[in-house]
């Protein structure tokens, strides 16, 4: 099992593109039970990343319910690092 | 349904515009805070080394030590006692979110161990360097140590390809100019015989803070902030603690005095309540510190933090000088002068202050 941070960024390695609630989705079978998972922490991660050139953003929209989802892939480069300092 | 589709798309725009200029605002917050807080924890560890045993080690010195564990050992066992009972802080914190497993998961991977190694650069050998710095040649050495935002900023420039325009270097030198305001207030006339020597070791504290700041800040962009300060606080109070006070206690030629110093410090109860509190805010200062530098760059994250040039004078003053009533720690006006010239150094960092003047879509 990896540190809840490190499963953020990876799960970016291997989609073409998420936001913030499709990360939660993926994650909540394994990381259900962890504090942090939750969508403020989620974001502010991915965001982190993203200020750091390992994330991207590719596009936003308001889902149904008014709420900006705002999706983001990790790049060539940014996958690259990811998977070097986090392997499988 | 044309008007639908466009006004739904303005609120999303509107709503992407507020989410990252909220990020951006949180960035800079948390990394002035940073340098609140190392004020703040700054005040408390000089409270603590000023009660208790510790009133009588730097003062009448009744244990008898040698003016060699005066000036080095017991700065290095402060800075000990301060980084471990700060690390018992932060597993806690750890433990209460829930975040204890993803401690010891990370530690076991590349980026915890990178992060070992900045608390390693940061915690025994800039620290020490600082003390020594200080001993030899006085507070001149204190502004000098304030470049390590430049150092940090430069670094991440080559390490992490950050994005460094002329505005910024402008920004970080305004920074260090107000820095030096501080510092020029303490400038004795008398100038220490090892004045040189003294200022070549602060220039190697000034890198390793660099150099940390800008490890772990990028460090923190995978590791979870909480988790990354829990790493470098206990490997910063364990080395100091279990390597370099012992090696002090060797060059003072008694290893005896290392474990009979700590148990001193420790069961010195007028002192190592204030150790406590200063463990507590020592705990802020780095994390946010870390999560200010992951937020918004090393540059920008690095210049905010650097304010504690002037937070630690400022919470010395109000802590020790207006609190507990001590002499001497009355803040001069220059220091005043020189936070609102460093406000405006991290302003011109963070953004192009002639923006400010110009009309809105003028």
């Amino acid at each position: 099992m990896k540190p809840l941070n490190y499963a953020i960024l990876k799960h970016f390695t291997k989609v073409k593109e998420a936001c913030a609630d499709d990360v939660i989705e993926a994650l909540k079978g394994e990381y259900g039970h962890f504090k942090a998972l939750k969508k403020p922490a989620v974001i502010e991660a991915i965001m982190t990343g993203e200020a750091n050139g390992l994330l991207e953003e590719t596009r936003y929209e308001l889902d149904e319910k008014g709420e900006l989802k705002v999706y983001y892939r990790a790049h060539e480069e940014g996958a690259a690092t990811i998977n070097k300092y986090i392997p499988n | 349904m044309n008007n639908t589709l466009s006004s739904a798309n303005a609120t999303a725009v509107a709503e992407k515009k507020k989410l990252s200029s909220n990020f951006f605002k949180k960035g800079v917050t948390v990394a002035i805070l940073s340098g609140m807080f190392y004020g703040l924890y700054s005040a408390f560890l000089t409270l603590g080394m000023a009660n208790g045993v510790w009133a009588d080690w730097y003062g009448v010195n009744n244990a008898a030590l040698s003016a060699f564990v005066i000036t080095y050992m017991l700065g290095a066992l402060g800075s000990a006692l301060n980084d471990t009972i700060s690390a018992l802080w932060c597993i806690g914190i750890a433990a209460f979110k829930g975040k204890l497993g993803d401690f010891f998961r990370t530690l076991k991977t590349k980026p915890g161990r990178v992060m070992v190694f900045a608390a390693l650069l940061g915690g025994p050998i800039a620290s020490t360097a600082y003390v020594v710095a200080l001993q030899m040649a006085g507070s001149i050495v204190i502004p000098i140590t304030a470049l390590c935002p430049a150092i940090g900023a430069i670094m991440a420039r080559i390490l992490f390809k950050q994005k460094l325009t002329p505005r910024m270097l402008l920004g970080i030198a305004i920074c260090f100019t107000a820095a030096l305001m501080i510092g020029s207030t303490s400038m004795s006339a008398d100038a220490p015989p090892n004045l040189l020597l003294g200022i070549c070791i602060a220039f190697i504290c000034a890198f390793c803070w660099g150099l940390e700041g800008c490890i772990a800040g990028y460090g923190t962009s995978m590791i979870d902030y909480e988790i990354g300060i829990t790493i470098r606080q206990s490997t910063s109070g364990l080395s100091n603690l279990i390597i370099l006070v012992p090696i002090m206690a060797m060059l003072a030629g008694n290893i005896g005095l290392a474990p009979s110093l700590v148990v001193q410090a420790v069961t010195s109860g007028p002192a190592i309540i204030w150790f406590v509190v200063s463990g507590f805010f020592a705990v802020f200062a780095y994390s946010l510190w870390y999560k200010g530098n992951s937020m918004c760059g090393a540059a920008l994250g690095m210049a905010c933090n650097g304010a504690y040039s002037f937070w630690g004078p400022f919470f010395c003053w109000l802590v020790l000088g207006v609190f507990v009533g001590m002499e001497g720690w009355t803040l001069p006006p220059i220091a005043w002068a020189a936070a609102i010239v460093m406000a405006f150094g991290i302003l011109t960092i963070a953004t192009n202050p002639l923006d400010l003047f110009r009309r809105k879509g003028a």
